[in-house]
C-alpha cells in the first residue's frame, strides 16, 4: 500500500508540473496579445512596450515561468487584466461555490447511476435495460447548454416554477439560503453526468455478475437481493471509484456551460469570461487551479481505491 | 428410503444459438455416507447436473417437466425459490472449482464463512464466528482464530480451497457436491484435499457427490461411478466393477487414453477419434455412435436405454467386455496395436483423411530420422548447413542457470530489493533426440526455465549452450540463426495463436521473419505442416478460434516445426485439453519425434503425462533440480523424499492401486520463492529432515548411472563417492 | 465445465467425415464473426441506419433540394415553415432546411476527420508507448495524464480565443484533445497483449519489434480503437456544438448544427420553434446513433473499455 500511494503521488507531482508547463506555454504562444486585448487593437507599439514591462511580459519565457512558479506558490496570481482585482482572490471566492455545484451532482449522478445501473445488468436485455440505455445515450447524447436552456423554458419561462439564474450570493451559506436558484444547474450537470456514470456502473456490475463468487453466495442460500447487496455491489462500485477521478475533466467542462448557461458565478465562468477578454493572469490561474484539482481528485479516487480493496490495503510493501 | 433421489432429470439452456440439452434423463441414488461420482469430459453435462441439483441454473437454464430431485424425500424440483434457497448452503452444499475466483476479493474469510450459518441458523454474530473457527479447524487450516480476518488474497491457493470447503461445511450439510474441487491445484495439494474431503465426510457422515474427469481420483475416491457422455448417463457401477468390467465403449476408450504412471508407457496412447457432440442438436440415437468403432446402424438411429443389473448399468448396444488389456511389451513399435474390437485402435480425429502421415510414422521411435530423413523436398528453402553435433557434446546444455526477477514495486527507499528467486543454478543437458521431462509443482521455476531455454527471458547467470556455442554470446545474425533450432509449444492453445491471423499466416510467420524461401514456397511448406500433424490444407484459411483446443494444440506444434527445429521446448502441452484429446496430441508428439529426429524438453506438472513422453526426467522444487535420472529410475526408484512424495500424491486409475498405495504426499505448500528455506529447500515440508538439512545444502550424489539426487538423507544408498564427482552426475547444480 | 461454456470443442473445421463438417463457424474472432454479432445487435442496427440516414440526407439531399447558403436575404428572414421554405428561414433569410444539409456535412465531417487523425495517433502513440515500457512508457503516459487533467474545452477555450480557426482548425484542434484516449486504451490493450502467448511465440522466433507491434498488437487492439473511434466521432460533434454555442464555432458563412441551434434558442421563448428543434433533434440523434453504434461494437469486439 505504501509503494502504491508512493508510485501514484510520485506521478500526480508530475503531471502537476506538466499542467504548469503546459498552461503556460499555450498562455505565452502569442507574447503582443495581452495587451492587445487589455489596451485595444490599436494600442501603439510604444504603449504595448510600457504594457509588457509593467507586467514583466518582455522578460524572457523560462525567466517568466520561474517568478509565476515561485508566485503561484506563495498564491500569487497576479491581478486580473480586466476585473483589476488579485486572481487569488477571485478564486478563493468562486472555488467554494464549485464545490457546492459540483458536489451536489456529482453526488446526485451517483445515487441516481448506481442503482440505475445495478438494475440493468440485473435485468440485463429487458425490455427496461433497453429503455434505459435509450434514456442513458439520449442524455448523453444532448449539448449541455441546449438541454439546460430547455429545462429553463420548462420549469422558468413555462411553468415558473423555477427562477432561470443561478443565485448571485457571494457566500456558499447565501446561495443555500436561496437553494431554488440552485436546482436547475444541478439537475443539469447531473442529468449530464449521469449517463456516463449507469453505463459504467451497468457493466462492472455485469462482469461482476458473472464471477464464481456470486455463484458460491447463490450457493450458500443467499436471496438474490442479498447477493447483491452483499457480494455484487461493492465489487462492482470498486472500478467506478477510479472512473470517478477520470470523469472530473468532463464535469469541469459541463460546468463552464452550465455556468454560462445560469449566468452562476463559479469558476468556469470567471474562465469563460477570462478566455473571451483574453485576461491572461486569470486564464493561467483557473487552469491550473482546475488542472490541479483534478489531478488531486484522481489521485484521491486511487487512494480511495487501495482503501477499498483488501488486495491492495494489505499488499505488503 | 435414499437420502437423495434423482430421477429423470433433464436440463435445457435456451441460449442466443438454440437449446442447449444439458442434462438428458439423468437418475441416481445416493446414502448417507457415500461417494458418487459424476464423471466425464468438459461439456458432458456434469456440473450442469451438480448445479440442477441446486436449483442454480444459469440464466435461460431450467428444469424440464418430469425431473425429480428428492430429498429425504422431500421433492425439490418445483419448490418455491424461499424454500430452496433454505436447501442450499445448509442440507446441500457445493465445493466449486478454482478457489482463486470463488471467494469474495473483498470480504474476509471469517465473514464468509459465518455468512451461511448465520443464514440458516438462528444465532449471534459472535456464535457464527465460533462457527467458522470451528469449520476452519475441521479442514485443517493451522491457526483457524488468526485466518478469519485475512482476506482471501492473503492465502495460497490450497488454503483458499479448503476455506471455501469450510464455507460448504459450516452448517454440516447432509449433501455435499464437490464440482472438480482439486482441478485447479497441485498435485501435491490435490492430494491433501481429497484426503480431507474423505475425513470430514466420514467424520460428519455426509453424502458426496464428487464431480470430476480425472480417471484416478475416481479410482481412489469414490463409491459408485456415473459416466456422462453428451449430457447422458452412459455407465453407472461400483467402482472396483467399474474399473474391472467397464461394459460401455466410451468407458473403455477414456480410461485407456490416460498416461500412467505405473506402467511402462506404451507406442502410442489410445485414442476417442472425433469430438463430442454439439447440445444444440444432439445426433438421434447413442450419442457416441459417432466416435465409437463398434457402432452399427441400429446405435445411430435407435437409442439405447441404460440397463443391466447388480447396480451396473449401461447404455450401449455393442457393451464391451472390460478394459483394454495392457499388457503391451515396453517401447512397442507405433502401429503394432491392430485394431479390432477389444483393443482400441490408435486413431486420431483426423488420420482417416490423411492416409500419407502413415508412412512418415511408421518409424520407430528411437531412431534419429533427422539426417536425409522425411523432411520434404520441396522445401529446398529450409535447408540450412547442418554443424555435425561433435561427439561428446550434448545437443542442449543447461549450466548453473540463474534467474531471479524483483518483486514488483519493491523498490521502496530503504528496503531491501526482494526478489523471486525462480531458478537457483540448474543444470542438465539433452542428448539427439531424447525427451528431458521437468515435472514439480506451480511456482517450482520450471516455466521459467523453459523460457530461459528458449531465449524469451536472459539468465542472471549461468548459461545455455547449443552444440557447444553459448547462446547468451551471440548477437544479431547468429542468434537469430540459432533461434531457429530451439522452438517453443505453449501450454494453452487459447492464446498462443494470434485470433487475428489465419492458420496459414500462423505458419508462415517463422519462415518470414527467417526470410526462408518465396512466398509460393512458404504457402507449400505451410500446407505441408497441416497434413504433417493431421489437419487438413483447408484449415490454412480459417482462424484459430475455428479450431478445438487439440486442434490448436496440433497448430502450434505444426508452427514450432516450421523451421525444422531441432529442440523442442514444450510448456505443459497438454494440461489445457480434454483426456481424449491429451491422448491425440501426446502420440502425435512421439510420432513427430520419431520422424525428425526431435529432441523434446517436456515441462509438466502431470509426472505421468512427463514420464509417457520422457526418457530422462528433472524433478525441480523451488528453483532448484533435486532429482535427475532416467524416467524409470526416477518413477520406480526414486531417491529423493520430495519425489517420493509426488509420486505418491499422484492418483492412479486403478482402484486396487490406490488402496494399496504407500507412502504420503508431502504436507502443506511449497513456501514463499521470495524468501526460499536456508540449506535443503524442501526440508520445511520434508518428513525425513533433520537439523543439518537446515544448514548445509545437499550437494548432488549419484545413485546409479545418469540417476543423482541432492539429499542428505536419501531413500536409497547412493553409489560410493568417487573422487571425480562431477563425472558421474554431470547435469546436477554443484552450487 | 459447464454446458454455458462457448463449447469450443464443438467448433472443430469442416474435416471431411467429421461430426461437426456440416456446421458453419461460429461468430468469433475472425472477419466474419464480429460483424455478424453486430448486425444482431439492436442497437447496432438502430445506430448504422440513423447514421446512414444522415449521411444521406446531408450528402444527397442538396442535390435535390438546392438553396441558396451564402448570400444573406435580410428580407426573407425567419420566415415561418410553408411555401418554398419547408423549414422556414433563419435569422439572415437562410433556408433551413438547406442549413441542416450544409451544417450536417460540416459536423460529419469533422467528426470523422478527428476520428480517423486521433486513432492512428493515438493508436501509434499508445502500442509503442505499451511496447517500449519502462521509463520511457512512463514519461509518455505522463505527457497523455497532463493533456487529460486540464479540461478539453478549457485548452480549447485558450486556443480558439486565440486563433479563431476555421473547420480544418477546429478539426485540428479537436484531434490534438482527442487522441488521449485512444492512447490510453492502445496502451493497456498492449500491457496484456504483450504476456499473450502468442506475441512471445513471435518474440521467440526472432520477430522485431515493429513486425511484432504491427502484425500481432495492433490487429488485436482494433476493437478497443474502432470503439474509441466510434465515440470520438458522437463527441467530436458533440463538443462543436459546445464551441458554438460559446461563439467559438465555425465562423460564417460556414454552417453547422450548433451555431444553428445556439442562434435558433435566442427565439426559443417566441415561438420560432424551427429554428430550435430541428437542429436540435438532427444533432441529438446523430450523436445518439454515434454512440449506440460505438456501443454495440463494444458488445461484439468483446472489449473492455474504460469510456473517459
Amino acid at each position: 500500500m505504501t509503494a502504491y500511494l508512493l508510485r501514484r503521488t510520485g506521478q500526480a507531482v508530475v503531471v502537476v508540473i506538466g499542467v504548469m508547463v503546459l498552461t503556460f506555454a499555450l498562455i505565452h504562444f502569442e507574447p503582443g496579445s495581452a495587451a492587445r486585448a487589455t489596451l485595444g487593437t490599436r494600442a501603439t507599439a510604444e504603449r504595448i512596450a510600457v504594457f509588457n514591462a509593467a507586467n514583466g511580459l518582455n522578460r524572457p519565457l523560462p525567466a517568466q515561468f520561474v517568478t509565476f512558479v515561485k508566485q503561484a506558490l506563495q498564491g500569487d496570481f497576479g491581478t486580473s487584466y480586466s476585473l483589476h482585482q488579485p486572481v487569488s482572490a477571485l478564486i478563493a471566492q468562486r472555488l467554494p461555490r464549485d464545490a457546492l455545484l459540483l458536489g451536489l451532482s456529482i453526488l446526485l449522478a451517483l445515487a441516481v447511476a448506481v442503482p440505475m445501473g445495478v438494475y440493468q445488468a440485473v435485468r440485463r436485455d429487458s425490455a427496461a435495460d433497453h429503455v434505459l440505455t435509450v434514456v442513458a445515450f439520449t442524455l448523453y447524447s444532448m449539448p449541455d447548454f441546449f438541454f439546460g436552456l430547455l429545462l429553463v423554458a420548462l420549469f422558468s419561462v413555462q411553468l415558473h416554477i423555477l427562477p432561470s439564474q443561478a443565485p448571485q450570493a457571494v457566500s456558499v451559506g447565501g446561495i443555500l439560503a436561496d437553494p431554488r436558484g440552485l436546482v436547475l444547474p444541478v439537475v443539469t450537470l447531473t442529468l449530464v453526468s449521469l449517463a456516463g456514470f449507469s453505463r459504467y456502473v451497468r457493466s462492472s456490475a455485469i462482469s461482476t455478475l458473472a464471477q464464481d463468487y456470486v455463484l458460491v453466495a447463490r450457493a450458500k442460500g443467499l436471496a438474490e437481493s442479498q447477493v447483491l447487496r452483499r457480494h455484487v455491489l461493492r465489487n462492482s462500485l470498486l472500478p467506478v471509484v477510479t472512473i470517478l477521478g477520470l470523469t472530473a475533466p468532463a464535469i469541469v467542462t459541463g460546468a463552464v456551460i452550465a455556468e454560462s448557461v445560469f449566468n452562476y458565478p463559479g469558476m468556469g465562468l470567471l474562465f469563460y469570461q477570462a478566455a473571451t477578454s483574453k485576461d491572461y493572469p486569470v486564464l493561467l490561474a483557473s487552469t491550473l487551479v482546475v488542472g490541479v484539482a483534478t489531478v488531486v481528485g484522481s489521485l484521491l479516487a486511487d487512494v480511495a481505491y487501495g482503501i477499498l480493496d483488501p488486495r491492495i490495503r494489505y499488499d505488503r510493501d | 428410503m435414499p437420502l437423495l433421489d434423482v430421477r429423470h432429470l433433464t436440463t435445457r439452456i435456451t441460449t442466443g444459438r438454440g437449446t442447449v440439452r444439458a442434462v438428458e434423463d439423468v437418475s441416481f441414488t445416493l446414502e448417507a455416507g457415500e461417494t458418487l461420482g459424476l464423471v466425464g469430459e468438459s461439456g458432458c453435462g456434469k456440473s450442469m447436473t451438480g448445479l440442477s441439483l441446486m436449483g442454480l441454473l444459469p440464466p435461460g437454464g431450467g428444469i424440464a417437466p418430469g425431473s425429480s430431485v428428492r430429498l429425504d424425500g422431500r421433492e425439490l424440483v418445483g419448490l418455491p425459490a424461499r424454500e430452496l434457497r433454505r436447501v442450499r448452503g445448509n442440507d446441500i452444499a457445493m465445493v466449486f472449482q478454482d478457489p482463486m475466483t470463488s471467494l469474495d476479493p473483498t470480504k474476509t474469510i471469517g465473514r464468509q464463512i459465518a455468512e451461511p450459518v448465520l443464514l440458516h441458523q438462528r444465532c449471534s454474530r459472535a456464535a457464527a464466528r465460533e462457527r467458522a473457527v470451528e469449520a476452519l479447524g475441521l479442514v485443517g487450516l493451522p491457526q483457524p482464530r488468526r485466518r478469519l480476518d485475512d482476506y482471501p488474497h492473503q492465502l495460497s491457493g490450497g488454503q483458499r480451497q479448503r476455506a471455501l470447503i469450510a464455507m460448504a461445511l459450516a452448517n454440516e450439510p447432509r449433501v455435499l457436491i464437490a464440482d472438480e474441487p482439486t482441478t485447479a491445484l497441485d498435485v501435491t495439494v490435490q492430494a491433501q484435499i481429497l484426503a480431507l474431503l474423505a475425513s470430514v465426510r466420514a467424520r460428519l457422515g455426509m453424502a458426496m457427490i464428487l464431480i470430476t474427469h480425472d480417471m484416478g481420483v475416481t479410482a481412489g475416491n469414490i463409491d459408485r461411478v456415473y459416466v456422462m457422455y453428451a449430457g447422458r448417463i452412459a455407465e453407472s457401477a461400483g467402482t472396483d466393477r467399474f474399473f474391472h468390467d467397464m461394459r460401455h465403449p466410451y468407458s473403455q476408450r477414456l480410461l485407456a487414453s490416460v498416461p500412467r504412471l505405473d506402467q511402462d508407457p506404451l507406442g502410442e496412447l489410445p485414442t476417442i477419434p472425433g469430438l463430442p457432440p454439439d447440445l444444440l442438436d444432439p445426433p438421434a440415437g447413442c450419442r457416441f455412435a459417432e466416435r465409437c468403432p463398434y457402432a452399427t446402424q441400429r446405435c445411430r438411429t435407435e437409442e439405447p436405454v441404460l440397463r443391466g443389473e447388480h447396480g451396473h448399468k449401461f447404455a450401449c448396444w455393442h457393451p464391451v467386455r472390460g478394459p483394454v488389456p495392457v499388457a503391451a511389451p515396453r517401447r512397442a513399435p507405433a502401429d503394432a496395436t491392430a485394431p479390432g474390437p477389444g483393443t482400441a485402435t490408435t486413431g486420431d480425429e483426423m488420420s482417416a483423411t490423411l492416409p500419407a502421415k502413415r508412412a512418415v510414422s511408421a518409424r520407430g521411435p528411437g531412431q534419429p530420422a533427422r539426417a536425409g530423413g522425411p523432411l520434404p523436398a520441396t522445401t529446398t528453402a529450409v535447408e540450412r548447413d547442418e554443424p555435425a553435433p561433435a561427439a561428446g557434446v550434448p545437443l542442449l546444455e543447461a549450466r548453473d542457470l540463474v534467474r531471479e526477477y524483483p518483486v514488483r514495486g519493491a523498490r521502496l527507499p530503504g528496503r531491501a530489493r526482494r526478489v523471486v528467486h525462480a531458478v537457483s543454478g540448474v543444470s542438465f543437458s539433452l542428448a539427439q533426440g531424447e525427451t528431458f521431462g521437468l515435472v514439480g509443482e506451480s511456482g517450482c521455476g520450471k516455466s521459467t526455465l523453459g523460457r530461459l531455454l528458449v531465449g524469451l527471458d536472459r539468465p542472471d547467470a549461468g548459461t545455455v549452450a547449443l552444440d557447444g556455442t553459448d547462446l547468451g554470446s551471440l548477437r544479431g545474425r547468429a542468434l537469430r540463426r540459432r533461434r531457429r533450432d530451439l522452438h517453443m509449444v505453449f501450454q494453452d492453445p487459447f492464446s498462443s495463436l494470434d485470433p487475428r491471423m489465419r492458420v496459414g499466416a500462423i505458419l508462415r510467420e517463422p519462415l518470414q521473419i527467417h526470410s526462408v524461401g518465396t512466398a509460393g514456397e512458404q504457402r507449400a511448406r505451410a500446407a505441408e505442416l497441416m497434413a504433417e500433424v493431421g489437419l487438413p490444407e483447408r484449415g490454412l484459411d480459417l482462424f484459430p478460434h475455428e479450431f478445438s483446443g487439440g486442434q490448436r494444440q496440433r497448430i502450434g506444434l505444426a508452427r514450432a516445426l516450421a523451421l525444422t527445429p531441432r529442440v523442442i521446448v514444450a510448456d505443459e502441452p497438454v494440461s489445457a485439453l480434454d483426456v481424449s484429446v491429451r491422448a491425440q496430441v501426446l502420440n502425435l508428439m512421439k510420432r513427430l519425434q520419431a520422424a525428425h529426429g526431435l529432441s523434446y524438453v517436456v515441462i509438466s506438472h502431470d509426472l505421468a503425462v512427463v514420464r509417457h513422453l520422457a526418457d530422462r526426467i528433472g524433478v525441480m522444487y523451488l528453483g532448484r533440480l533435486v532429482e535427475t535420472g532416467s524416467a524409470e529410475d526416477v518413477c520406480e526408484r526414486p531417491a529423493h523424499p520430495y519425489t517420493a512424495g509426488l509420486l505418491a500424491a499422484v492418483p492412479v486409475p486403478d482402484p486396487a492401486a490406490e488402496r494399496a498405495k504407500r507412502g504420503h504426499a508431502p504436507s502443506g505448500e511449497p513456501p514463499d520463492p521470495v524468501a526460499p528455506p536456508s540449506g535443503c529447500r524442501f526440508r520445511t515440508r520434508c518428513p525425513l529432515a533433520q537439523a543439518r538439512c537446515a544448514d548445509e545444502e545437499p550437494a548432488p550424489r549419484a545413485f546409479g548411472p545418469g540417476h543423482a539426487a541432492a539429499c542428505h538423507f536419501p531413500l536409497r544408498a547412493p553409489l560410493p563417492e568417487q573422487p571425480d564427482a562431477a563425472g558421474v552426475v554431470p547435469q546436477v547444480p554443484t552450487k | 465445465m459447464t454446458a454455458t461454456d462457448p463449447a469450443p470443442l464443438a467448433e472443430g473445421p469442416p474435416a471431411a467425415g467429421s461430426p461437426t463438417g456440416a456446421r458453419t463457424p461460429a461468430a468469433g474472432r475472425g472477419l466474419g464473426g464480429p460483424a455478424v454479432a453486430l448486425l444482431r445487435n439492436r442497437r447496432a442496427r438502430a445506430g448504422l441506419v440513423l447514421i446512414a440516414l444522415v449521411a444521406l440526407f446531408c450528402f444527397a439531399g442538396p442535390l435535390f433540394y438546392r438553396t441558396d447558403q451564402v448570400t444573406v436575404h435580410l428580407d426573407l428572414a425567419e420566415l415561418p415553415p410553408g411555401g418554398g421554405h419547408p423549414l422556414g428561414t433563419d435569422a439572415n433569410g437562410y433556408d433551413v432546411l438547406g442549413r441542416l444539409m450544409a451544417g450536417g456535412r460540416s459536423s460529419l465531417e469533422l467528426g470523422f476527420a478527428v476520428a480517423v487523425a486521433t486513432t492512428v495517433v493515438g493508436t501509434l502513440y499508445g502500442a509503442f508507448s505499451g511496447y517500449v515500457g519502462g521509463v520511457t512508457d512512463s514519461l509518455m503516459m505522463r505527457v497523455v495524464d497532463t493533456f487529460l487533467a486540464v479540461p478539453g474545452l478549457v485548452l480549447l477555450l485558450i486556443m480558439v480565443s486565440m486563433f479563431s480557426p476555421s473547420l480544418g482548425g477546429i478539426i485540428l484542434l479537436l484531434s490534438l484533445l482527442s487522441w488521449l484516449s485512444p492512447a490510453r486504451l492502445v496502451r493497456g490493450e498492449v500491457l496484456t497483449l504483450r504476456t499473450r502467448e502468442f506475441v512471445q511465440a513471435a518474440r521467440m522466433m526472432g520477430g522485431t519489434g515493429p513486425r511484432v507491434v504491427l502484425r500481432h498488437l495492433v490487429p488485436n487492439a482494433a476493437g478497443v480503437v474502432i470503439v474509441s473511434a466510434t465515440f470520438t466521432v458522437a463527441d467530436s460533434i458533440l463538443m462543436l456544438s459546445t464551441l458554438s454555442f460559446l461563439g467559438l464555432g465555425l465562423p460564417p458563412p460556414n454552417a453547422d448544427w450548433g451555431t444553428m441551434l445556439t442562434g435558433g434558442l435566442d427565439f426559443l421563448y417566441d415561438g420560432y420553434w424551427w429554428l430550435v428543434y430541428p437542429p436540435a433533434a438532427l444533432l441529438v440523434l446523430t450523436v445518439v446513433a454515434f454512440n449506440l453504434l460505438g456501443d454495440a461494437l463494444h458488445d461484439a469486439l468483446d472489449v473492455r473499455l474504460k469510456r473517459t
